[in-house]
């Protein structure tokens, strides 16, 4: 149980960081230029990546998943 | 070749040289930072090509890691991954145009930490343990015709209605959480951004912004507070700069 809030803990932290990365601080104003990897693309939003790791979770569990 | 900004910098408390500062760190293409200053404010800076600004993990982290290597040093104004312009001309205009509002921006956030709080749930047991109460609080009906009782239309509108109690109870209940936390930011004059109920399991998403010197009390504080709401997983970030609290676009 530990061991789950510490990796969790880790991936949330890794979340966090990219979503302020990319999502937050001064914007120049029309010239964001990001182009999208087709592998390894980590940015999701936060939510969704959030609602994955339930999904995660409830797989681990052995919970029936419910779509919402 | 154009040029990724990676934070405007206050150099009001700064005495050393911040150029040999940059030298010593390189970003995550080992391309050399450089400063581009005007009047008190300077932009840490990095030659790019365009085509290589790509969002994924490896170079938002080292975009990251630059501008946190940069917070000991300095009050700075963290920059949007991606943010380009073409040349230390331009930037040195941009900070020209924009010197007031940065500066005041960097008053705001002068001495200051942000810290990200993230409180997780197990929804369906809180939802479950709400809802043994809502029916113990629910005061008995009285009684009715049996084509009342039985009728769907009766039926569909109690089961939206315990919906929407339950849905009132988890907010209730969130409230009474972020009441806790919010004791503790007021004492502190911290600036603080709340989103309640971001899923089903992260009821609370906060990021607060405080005094360098209250950190220790602000870990405390959670401590305290894992705690009081031992079912819940409190998971505090941080010490961030400040991502959150910086609402500015350059002009």
């Amino acid at each position: 149980m530990h061991d789950n809030v510490i990796d969790r803990s880790k991936d949330i932290t890794i979340l966090e960081l990219l979503d302020r990365v990319l999502n937050k601080g001064v914007i120049l104003t029309g010239d964001i230029v990001i182009s999208v990897a087709d592998v390894d693309l980590v940015y999701l939003g936060v939510k969704l990546m959030l609602c994955s790791v339930e999904t995660m979770e409830q797989l681990k569990s052995g919970k029936p998943i419910v779509e919402k | 070749m154009e040029m990724m900004i990676y934070a405007i910098l206050s150099l009001k408390n700064y005495s050393g040289n911040l150029n040999a500062l940059l030298v010593n760190m390189q970003d995550n293409d080992g391309m050399n930072l450089e400063a581009v200053s005007f009047d008190g404010i300077a932009a840490v800076v990095s030659n790019i090509e365009k085509t290589s600004v790509i969002a994924d993990k490896s170079n938002a982290i080292a975009y990251a890691g630059v501008i946190e290597t940069l917070m000991p040093y300095f009050t700075l104004l963290p920059m949007r991954y991606g943010s380009i312009m073409e040349s230390t001309v331009m930037i040195e205009k941009m900070l020209e145009r924009n010197h007031d509002e940065m500066q005041q921006i960097l008053e705001k956030v002068e001495n200051k930490f942000e810290f990200g709080l993230k409180i997780f749930c197990d929804s369906e047991k809180l939802r479950s343990e709400l809802s043994i109460k809502m029916q113990e609080d629910t005061i008995a009906p009285t009684n009715h015709s049996t084509e009342t009782i039985n009728s769907v239309f009766r039926e569909y509108v109690n089961k939206k209605l315990k919906e929407h109690r339950l849905e009132e109870l988890m907010l209730t209940y969130v409230d009474s959480v972020a009441a806790g936390i919010n004791e503790y930011l007021d004492r502190w004059n911290a600036i603080s951004k709340f989103k309640k109920m971001s899923t089903a399991a992260n009821i609370i998403d906060a990021v607060f912004l405080l005094d360098k010197d209250k950190k220790e009390a602000l870990i405390r504080a959670v401590e305290d507070l894992q705690k009081q709401h031992a079912s819940l997983t409190f998971i505090l970030t941080g010490p961030w700069p400040p991502y959150n609290f910086v609402d500015f676009t350059i002009k």
